[in-house]
């Protein structure tokens, strides 16, 4: 098949999303008399309501949306098989900045950014890559990653800190994390977590479980009732949509439970703080670029450091000596005397 | 080697068993409703879609009217309403009942996230407060013998409501002359036509129980297990359910046997955090426990006669 019989089938499948895409919710324009910036957001499966990643890179976008007077649309993929037409869609209409969300979209990003080298494209969580998972290094794409262990070790240092103090509720000396699946962007999570839990008290036992699953809360919440009937204290969900079964598990036996990327205390008053991936600062960053023609491509780390990762303390009144501890650590991260593991310490 | 150590000491532990108990319940509740379906004749693939719909209405009508057993209520309605679907399609309209279940399914996972962009936005769903959650009933008494108690009588009361709709739905097929007539439309409806029995009306109340328990499965997952709806939450067990009805022998009993072997898997996987074995050669237990007991004890499985085939009144 020649290039001209694949060109008109992407215009062909550009043109059958549109039709399709107009449902999709779009947030409002600016009506400056300069260039108005038209910006397309594109979801991976989990779509906005994931309570996570999806949803902080449409905050991120709506922020953007009042600051810099532009205009946003968003199309939500059902299906793998979305993201190619999706990205093309938004690139072949001259937007200026297309954003891809989640590691899922790595290969999408790097086959459309070859093919319309003059638009912008962000990732978050990931690169451009060819279908090997080997970066192009396009000029035109940048990547958008976390140091997830930055945020996972803020609340290992709340975990381990009510546990050596004797100020969480059984005291046994015994916490527990709740991964999704064992990648990467989970494992860094735990990493952090557990490194700073054992900084905090040496003596500290960290169960470690996955579900293999993120949507299911069901199966999330058998591996948590597993960990407490081992004594775990304060359980550390990394699994997404599956993890709001870990906080309700923890909230039912009346321990303290921890929530992940979002801000999670509504979700249960057993949440006693939230490791944040501010994916929300990274899609407006990435915006604010291409406004201020700053753009360059290549990689950027979101890490606590620049404010692309922290933690919220939620239903607990922060006791002032772990406030000062939970402020000292930072400031060691933030200016390198510490440097939280990226994989999950023995 | 530890990692069977650690299996066998858990397999001592009532903890263990009220987990896989309550596991399998979510996967009996669908299968039940597919031994009736196909008893009658009608091949139902639909439950993982029928139970999602009803998970997804429970939280919608527990967040709304904050009541759990109407929200209860509204689930088996809805799980019925896409039953009916799939009845009228494949009594009335004759189509092929694989093609309706698959679309069943479809259509319930792209319909609960419409409206969930429709009725919550981007935000958050919302969750259900612990006390409007299905209860945990102990059953005086009981729940205090050693071991047992914890396994059959500290369960969610929609166990309790499962195991009797386990036996009900037995002695329905195999006890009653509903039962027979139910048996006779799905293994020769010609006949049972003949003998005064209306195949059409048989077939329809068949099909839409399953939508009923299928529903009350998906309101036990979202409202009794965890408090809060997530897309695709059902997560196959529709499917595995199907499965377990097959294994099952399309009996009620045989299909509670493989969903208790399943969901004992599940129970055994969820104490990865202390099994010393990695957790993706875990994650396979409860499929591979399953395969080799059952496909080395059940042996052939033969559906109904009439299972799949849309009747024509007076055809030969």
């Amino acid at each position: 098949m020649g290039h001209k019989h694949l060109k008109f089938l992407g215009v062909v499948a550009a043109a059958m999303v549109f039709s399709l895409a107009c449902g999709g919710s779009s947030g409002g324009g600016g009506g400056t008399p300069a260039k108005t910036y038209k910006i397309g957001l594109v979801t991976d499966i989990g779509g906005l309501n994931d309570k996570s990643f999806n949803h902080l890179a449409y905050v991120g976008l709506q922020k953007a949306i009042t600051d810099f007077k532009i205009k946003g649309d968003v199309v939500e993929s059902k299906s793998g098989d979305d993201y190619v037409p999706n990205l093309t869609n938004f690139a072949s209409k001259g937007y200026d900045l297309v954003i891809g969300v989640g590691f899922l979209m790595q290969t999408a990003v790097g086959t459309v950014s070859g093919q319309f080298p003059n638009v912008h494209f962000a990732i978050i969580d990931g690169a451009g890559t060819d279908a090997n998972g080997n970066d192009l290094k396009h000029a035109n794409v940048e990547s958008l990653f976390f140091k997830e262990q930055d945020a996972g070790a803020m609340v290992g240092v709340i975990a381990g800190w009510l546990e050596k103090n004797g100020q969480a509720k059984k005291n046994k000396g015994v916490i527990s994390a709740v991964g999704g699946v064992s990648i990467p962007p989970v494992n860094h999570y735990i990493a952090g977590y557990k490194w700073a839990a054992a900084m905090e008290d040496p003596g500290i036992k960290v169960l470690v479980g996955y579900s293999n699953d993120f949507t299911d809360p069901a199966k999330c919440k058998g591996v948590a009732q597993s960990q407490i009937s081992q004594n775990s204290d304060i359980l550390f969900q990394v699994a997404g949509g599956c993890g709001l079964g870990v906080l309700q598990a923890a909230g039912q036996a009346s321990l303290y439970s921890i929530g992940v990327d979002a801000d999670q205390k509504d979700a249960d008053p057993s949440v006693i703080a939230s490791a944040l991936k501010k994916v929300d600062v990274a899609t407006y960053t990435a915006i604010k670029l291409v406004v201020n023609g700053q753009f360059t491509g290549g990689a950027q780390t979101f890490s606590i450091a620049n404010g692309g990762a922290g933690y919220s303390p939620d239903n607990l009144n922060v006791p002032s000596a772990l406030q000062t501890e939970l402020d000292k650590v930072e400031g060691e991260i933030k200016n390198g005397t510490l440097t939280p593991p990226a994989d999950i310490p023995a | 080697m530890t990692a069977l150590g650690d299996i066998l000491h858990l397999l001592f532990t009532a903890n263990l068993w009220q987990a896989a108990l309550a596991a399998a319940v979510l996967l009996l509740l669908p299968a039940l409703g597919g031994v009736i379906s196909e008893r009658s004749g009608v091949v139902n693939i639909a439950m993982e879609g029928m139970m999602l719909t009803g998970a997804f209405f429970a939280v919608v009508a527990n967040l709304a009217w904050h009541n759990v057993w109407l929200a209860t209520g509204v689930a088996m309605l809805s799980g019925a309403l896409m039953a009916s679907i799939h009845a009228i399609v494949s009594i009335r309209f004759r189509a092929d009942q694989i093609v309706s279940g698959i679309a069943i399914n479809i259509f319930a996972a792209g319909l609960t996230v419409f409206l969930v962009n429709r009725i919550y936005g981007v935000q958050d769903i919302g969750h259900v407060g612990q006390s409007e959650l299905l209860p945990n009933i102990n059953v005086p008494g009981l729940d205090q013998i050693p071991f047992f108690g914890k396994v059959l009588f500290q369960q969610n009361v929609i166990v309790y409501v499962a195991l009797i709709l386990l036996v009900l739905m037995h002695l329905l097929l195999f006890r009653t002359r509903l039962g027979l007539r139910i048996r006779s439309v799905g293994e020769h409806p010609q006949a049972a036509d003949t003998a005064g029995i209306n195949v059409y009306a048989i077939r329809y109340g068949a099909v839409i129980t399953s939508g009923l328990l299928s529903g009350l499965a998906g309101a036990f997952l979202a409202i009794g297990v965890s408090n809060t709806f997530v897309p695709n939450m059902t997560d196959g067990r529709g499917y595995i359910a199907l499965a377990a009805m097959i294994f099952g022998k399309w009996t009620p009993f045989g299909a509670f046997v493989a969903c208790l072997i399943f969901g004992l898997g599940q129970a055994i996987y969820d104490n990865n955090s202390i099994i010393h074995v990695s957790p993706y050669l875990l994650s396979m237990l409860p499929y591979l426990l399953t395969l080799v007991v059952l496909a080395g004890l059940v042996g052939r499985s033969t559906p109904p006669a009439a299972d799949g085939l849309p009747y024509v009144a007076g055809s030969e």
